[in-house]
């Protein structure tokens, strides 16, 4: 029999599923707690709610620990961050908070002209005052549709690599690099234009 | 895509880090021969330093971080008194402190909690005052540990486990030492904070009691003082020093074990990190 074989003598009537509860337990010390700072701040931008953001983090907790009873995790962060960003859409589908937008699909992307904005001769100095705005900055980042924004949190708040954005997002680098380019020139643009 | 969506791919992951060898000396040599290129590669970094800036990443909140420890916590920490007394888990338990240490936050944090349970203890451990000052701190820091079911916060009876744990978060290099044979196992170690420095506190066990080593630097206030044991709100204070570090014992034991303990930590110690000593 399978179960007996990884646990031979286990008193515990459940003795496989104990053993394997207990592992899952130690691998989720591990590897959730590190990375709570990481989940909660992308959570709290994809939400944007803080008090959303905590019960998301919490679910993408519990959903952690039930999969790591059953599988091992090579890179922990883009694996768990994967599983919060999982999380806040299922929330926000559920709950109607923010509109998913997808603005076109990868094939939209890539044709897009990315420098199209920058055409209207910038004003580097104005640009520069407007990015010492904080507040103005960070209402820039949350106007971002949803796949900009979660690619920018997820590379310069959490610092994954494009490798690991592309694990975390299921989708393909070049979209990735796509994504993120567009996600600055927007940012770019909106702080020009309100400059 | 046109050439220009590959301009600004390339601009980006130059800045992201993400080019390769040949990646990066092209891009060097672009970045040399056209100054409209060097200009959009600085503008775009200008940005995301400001990204950086103003929207950092934010801590998880106290109650967040509490709940999802308490997802795992059903092994340690049961407050039942035979707990408290016993602590006999061998899984690691992680509290807060362990991962958001090295933080100043985590750092004002325990200072905190270990300030309310001392009260005015900690105030008055900034003037010069005796010696008592350190080892009250060290005895309430004791019984809050022992109430909270929680003696140590990195539990291990495996020193080369325990070294490295404390040595990551405190500045004085602890010596350990292996009393398992003399009847006093290590069960594991906290951080104690001694005039806002932490300090590694050793957590050895013998039967039901726990005796709490304090590792202080020798110029630490109120650190050193006579072999003789104290005795502080029930709980008995030894206090010694070698040549290195000033150590302060805190037990619920009772007078004549905490000194065999004493006695043999000291011994041990000599052994363990002064091979030379006689």
């Amino acid at each position: 029999m399978l179960t007996s074989k990884s646990a031979p003598n286990n008193p515990c009537a459940r003795g496989a599923c104990c053993l394997s509860n207990s592992i899952a337990e130690q691998r989720f010390r591990e590897i959730v707690p590190p990375l709570l700072d990481d989940a909660y701040s992308l959570a709290k931008w994809l939400c944007q709610s803080p008090t959303d953001a905590e019960d998301i983090v919490q679910d993408a907790a519990l959903r952690a620990l039930q999969a790591l009873s059953t599988v091992s995790v090579d890179r922990p962060k883009p694996w768990f961050l994967a599983i919060v960003r999982n999380a806040a859409m299922t929330f926000m589908a559920r709950n109607r908070r923010r509109t998913v937008a997808y603005v076109g699909d990868m094939a939209d992307l890539d044709t897009l002209d990315l420098r199209q904005n920058d055409d209207a001769a910038p004003n580097p100095e104005q640009e520069l005052i407007a990015l010492e705005d904080g507040e103005r900055l960070r209402q820039a980042i949350a106007g971002l549709p949803s796949p900009f924004l979660e690619t920018l949190v997820m590379r310069d708040i959490n610092g994954l690599s494009y490798r690991e954005i592309a694990e975390a997002t299921e989708t393909p680098v070049g979209t990735v690099m796509s994504r993120l380019a567009r996600a600055r020139a927007m940012l770019a643009k909106t702080l020009r234009a309100e400059a | 895509m046109t050439e220009r969506d590959d301009r600004l791919l390339r601009l980006n992951a130059a800045l992201d880090g993400e080019l390769d060898a040949m990646g990066s000396l092209a891009f060097e040599r672009e970045l040399r021969d056209d100054p409209a290129f060097a200009a959009e590669y600085r503008r775009l970094t200008t940005l995301r330093d400001a990204v950086r800036r103003h929207a950092p990443r934010e801590a998880a909140p106290q109650a967040l971080a509490d709940r999802i420890a308490a997802l795992t916590a059903s092994a340690p920490a049961a407050p039942s008194p035979q707990a408290i007394a016993t602590p006999t888990a061998t899984v690691v338990p992680f509290r807060r402190r362990t991962w958001l240490d090295s933080r100043a936050l985590a750092m004002a944090a325990s200072f905190a909690v270990l300030g309310f349970a001392v009260g005015a203890g900690l105030t008055s451990l900034r003037t010069p005052t005796g010696s008592g000052d350190v080892a009250q701190n060290l005895v309430s820091d004791f019984a809050r540990a022992a109430i909270a079911g929680q003696p140590f916060d990195v539990a291990s009876s495996d020193r080369h486990t325990v070294k490295p744990w404390l040595a990551d978060r405190t500045t004085v290099s602890a010596s350990i030492v292996d009393l398992a044979p003399k009847g006093f196992p290590l069960v594991g170690g906290r951080v104690a904070v001694i005039d806002r420095i932490p300090t590694p506190t050793l957590v050895y066990r013998h039967n039901e009691h726990l005796v709490a080593v304090t590792e202080l630097p020798l110029r630490a206030k109120g650190a050193s003082g006579t072999s003789a044991i104290d005795t502080i709100d029930g709980y008995h204070v030894a206090r010694w020093s070698d040549a290195n570090l000033a150590y302060v014992a805190v037990s619920d034991m009772d007078e004549n074990t905490l000194g065999e303990f004493v006695e043999a930590f000291r011994r041990g110690g000599g052994l363990a990190t002064e091979p030379s000593r006689p």
